[in-house]
């Protein structure tokens, strides 16, 4: 065993070129390939095998590795290596940058820890003093960090965006995106384009103002911002009411992280509910650009287009879905497109260079609409808005699928996605305005479908939005997928599983119980020679590969 | 309006001393079935709470409170969940925002929803009741710590379930299932039957307690199918095994198990 001097070794600042020989193997020279990530890295995406640049692996969204040493057919070999505990109550929803032997990663509380690749290790360990009175609705999470040269970024659940020397996890700036004390907190991971770092917020439930932030990656100097509800004057404004300022509690949060285009040079990002949650009573209109898709120009943040999934939203169906950007054929034409299954029950594939719809089909089980129309408004079926009575409606507020990534595997032509099959009889009544307090005027009674309540992971083929295979859960799961050149997917359950899928088929080859729900998405990489693979489970991290003997060829 | 009352209910402590008595009469003034404080608490609970547990407490994305509570949560820590989060994923209800009262009024709007109807009283033969109970339900049902395990745990079901649910369950076990007691057979690949109750389950394996309450893990890939039994292994007193009267005795004895201490 290496051991503890090993350990001490890495704390120091020269530790990661060590692990740079280490890795490197032979022909060792004083001048290893920079670790410095340039935005050329970040473009580059998964194809250097030893990394994982950005929450998606890159900017497409895809969140599918090249990566084909562990196959279909050894992946039943595919055994543990180590297990990282944070020894903290809360879980991870993140998922880990991997950089030269290390990976970096952020958990429950905004603590975050950089790790040695090879044992779980901690070299650094970071501790944010958040202030009392934080709110957020749904976990105190991070999904992760961003990373351009050498420096980590991470927003904060009391809504500051955090610059960190990735050596040593030290604040180098720290920017404030908005109020804590009116419920503006950040879970998101950020996104890095060129010289900018990029981050949504949270706070739907509380009558935020939702926006898209850009800060300059060296200074934390704000370089624009996009608000997702636009002021009188702006267009959009006119989908909210003339008669009340309902758009500056209007909600719109960014809370999971948008994709990239480069040639386009677009963000795509995904905004939440509109506010009051489930009473649009005073909010008549479609309330732009709640529950959409924006697409903004990545160095202005000028909005190129819009599409909205869900006008007048008052079943809480945020589109805060990480965009996939694909190139598929559609009717005979190579289109560039992005990919989205809606928390509304819908699949949508949009046209990336115009927002318009190409393909809107169900995917789940929907009844307050049953079909979208050609010019991409849904067809809201009636006795469906909330009200003091209740309206009993499917999807729940949940939604048939969230937050968790989906991936999608080019060379199959399928999406994969972690589907949930559930009702909910939404209530609503009016709401006043506190800042900091539940703006969702309205609650919900889950209610059992006639086929249960239960998630799956489903396969879609985009050119059709048709199902090509499911796999059910015993419960509805919050588990992202991540796919593999080999032909893998690799998503987990509630009920703790880390599970390895045949694409083709929707067959279970080998599962792993780690001990507690799934929140994250995996991540893999290759390092000495072998292709490991991360999952984050409850507050644990486990790393596998394969033993030796699949290794060698 | 809350603010005012806020500082009227402050004023109040002040007056009476601020003591740990007066803290203690004011909260058994609100949970002990004062009406007015049940409203305020059923305004306050769809306000602040149904967001995330649910308009009836059962549970959207957060947990089933009328489960919590039947668990046996102590007062005390239901006020400190509220106040401190105690590490869950639930937001902190300050003092500043939520006063003590407001918490107390929420608790006595959750146990109603918990007990619903629990205050119909019931005349019947309570001792009788206990004599019919340790014939022929303890072999499956443990009270304090005495009986079988293939039914749920009864020491507290009286503050759980209103007179009118239990007789109706006596007579009908098989209208619905408590989690963790949901019938089952597993039929296991060399045709081999197991009959007994569901505990857990995933994709990959089923924890299950049979009929001779052996606790037992199986895989799936060990076993040929799993039949949903529509039966509880309960069986159903009818009026030609339990008179109405003997009914009667039976559930006005178990109205009687109340035992408030939390589960170990």
């Amino acid at each position: 065993m290496i051991g503890s001097g090993y350990s001490r070794l890495l704390g120091t600042v020269g530790a990661v070129c060590v692990l740079g020989l280490l890795a490197g193997g032979a022909a060792v020279t004083a001048q290893q390939p920079s670790n410095t990530i340039t935005f050329q890295d970040l473009l580059q995406g998964l194809k250097d095998p030893t990394r994982w640049l950005t929450f998606s692996g890159d900017y497409s969204g895809q969140r599918h590795s090249p990566l084909t040493q562990i196959t279909p057919e050894n992946v039943k070999h595919l055994s543990p290596q180590w297990t990282f505990q944070t020894d903290t109550p809360g879980k991870f929803e993140a998922t880990p940058i991997v950089l030269d032997g290390v990976l970096y990663v952020t958990g429950a509380n905004n603590l975050a820890w950089a790790l040695d690749a090879r044992t779980g290790r901690t070299i650094w360990r970071y501790r944010r003093d958040l202030p009392d009175g934080v709110v957020v609705c749904c976990g105190r999470v991070n999904r992760g960090f961003g990373i351009l040269g050498d420096t980590l970024y991470m927003a904060t659940l009391d809504a500051h965006l955090l610059a960190m020397d990735r050596k040593t996890g030290a604040i180098v700036w720290d920017a404030v995106l908005g109020d804590y004390k009116a419920a503006y907190s950040s879970t998101s991971a950020p996104l890095v384009v060129k010289d900018k770092v990029l981050i949504g917020m949270g706070g739907g439930e509380y009558g935020v103002r939702g926006f898209i932030d850009a800060y300059d990656a060296k200074t934390g100097k704000r370089a624009w911002r996009f608000h997702t509800i636009p002021a009188p004057g702006e267009p959009g404004n006119d989908s909210w009411s003339k008669d009340n300022d309902s758009w500056a509690t209007g909600g719109g949060a960014t809370w999971q992280i948008g994709s990239y285009d480069p040639e386009l040079n677009l963000v795509i990002w995904g905004t939440g509910n509109a506010g009051p949650q489930m009473y649009g009573g005073d909010r008549p209109g479609d309330n732009l650009y709640a529950a959409s898709f924006v697409a903004l120009d990545a160095d202005t943040g000028k909005v190129r287009w819009h599409f909205q999934f869900t006008p007048h939203d008052v079943w809480d169906y945020d589109a805060t879905h990480v965009p996939v950007l694909a190139d598929i054929m559609l009717n005979g034409q190579r289109r560039k497109v992005v990919l989205n299954a809606n928390r509304n029950g819908f699949f949508y594939v949009l046209d990336r260079e115009t927002g318009k719809m190409l393909l809107g089909k169900p995917f789940a089980n929907t009844t307050w609409a049953k079909e979208i129309g050609a010019d991409g408004r849904p067809k809201v079926l009636p006795n469906t808005i909330p009200t003091e009575k209740g309206a009993l409606v499917c999807p729940a507020a949940a939604g048939a699928t969230n937050f968790m990534t989906p991936s999608y595997d080019p060379k199959l032509g399928l999406l994969f996605i972690t589907a949930r099959e559930g009702c909910m009889t939404f209530y609503a009544w009016k709401v006043d305005y506190v800042a900091g307090d539940s703006f969702r005027g309205g609650a919900g009674v889950a209610s059992e479908p006639a086929g249960g309540t239960y998630g799956a992971l489903r396969a879609i083929d985009p050119t059709t939005g048709a199902q090509r295979w499911e796999f059910r859960y015993t419960s509805p799961t919050s588990a992202g997928v991540t796919s593999t050149a080999s032909g893998l997917v690799f998503t987990g359950d509630n009920e703790g599983n880390f599970i390895a899928f045949d694409g083709r088929t929707g067959k279970s080859l080998w599962h792993y119980q780690t001990g507690s729900g799934i929140y994250a998405s995996a991540t893999t990489y290759m390092l000495d020679g072998k292709q490991h693979i991360v999952m984050p489970s409850g507050a644990t991290l486990t790393a596998f590969a394969l033993p030796d003997a699949d290794v060698q060829r | 309006m809350q603010l005012a009352w806020k500082l009227t209910f402050a004023l109040l402590l002040g007056l009476i001393g601020a003591g740990t008595t007066a803290a203690q009469d004011a909260r058994r003034a609100i949970l002990d079935g004062n009406p007015e404080a049940l409203k305020r608490g059923s305004l306050l609970f769809r306000a602040r709470c149904s967001g995330c547990h649910g308009l009836d407490a059962k549970g959207v994305s957060g947990p089933d409170l009328t489960a919590v509570l039947a668990a046996g949560t102590t007062e005390d820590r239901f006020f400190r969940v509220v106040r401190t989060g105690q590490g869950t994923d639930m937001p902190r209800f300050g003092s500043d925002q939520t006063a003590d009262s407001q918490v107390w009024e929420i608790l006595a709007h959750l146990r109603s929803l918990s007990q619903a109807g629990a205050s119909e009283p019931i005349r019947g033969n309570a001792e009788n009741g206990a004599r019919i109970f340790r014939t022929s339900c303890t072999g499956c049902h443990r009270v304090n710590g005495v009986g079988g395990a293939l039914g749920p745990d009864l020491s507290r079901v009286g503050s759980m379930r209103s007179a009118t649910a239990l007789m109706a369950k006596v007579r009908d076990p098989n209208k619905s299932h408590v989690p963790g007691f949901r019938p089952v057979s597993v039929v296991l690949n060399d045709g081999r039957r197991i009959r007994g109750v569901v505990k857990n389950e995933d994709a990959f394996s089923i924890q299950i307690l049979d009929v001779s309450e052996r606790i037992q893990g199986l895989s799936k890939t060990g076993v040929r199918e799993i039949v949903r039994e529509p039966r509880s292994p309960m069986p159903a007193f009818g009026a030609d095994r339990l008179s109405d009267s003997d009914l009667r005795d039976l559930v006005s004895h178990l109205m009687t198990l109340r035992n408030n201490t939390p589960a170990s």
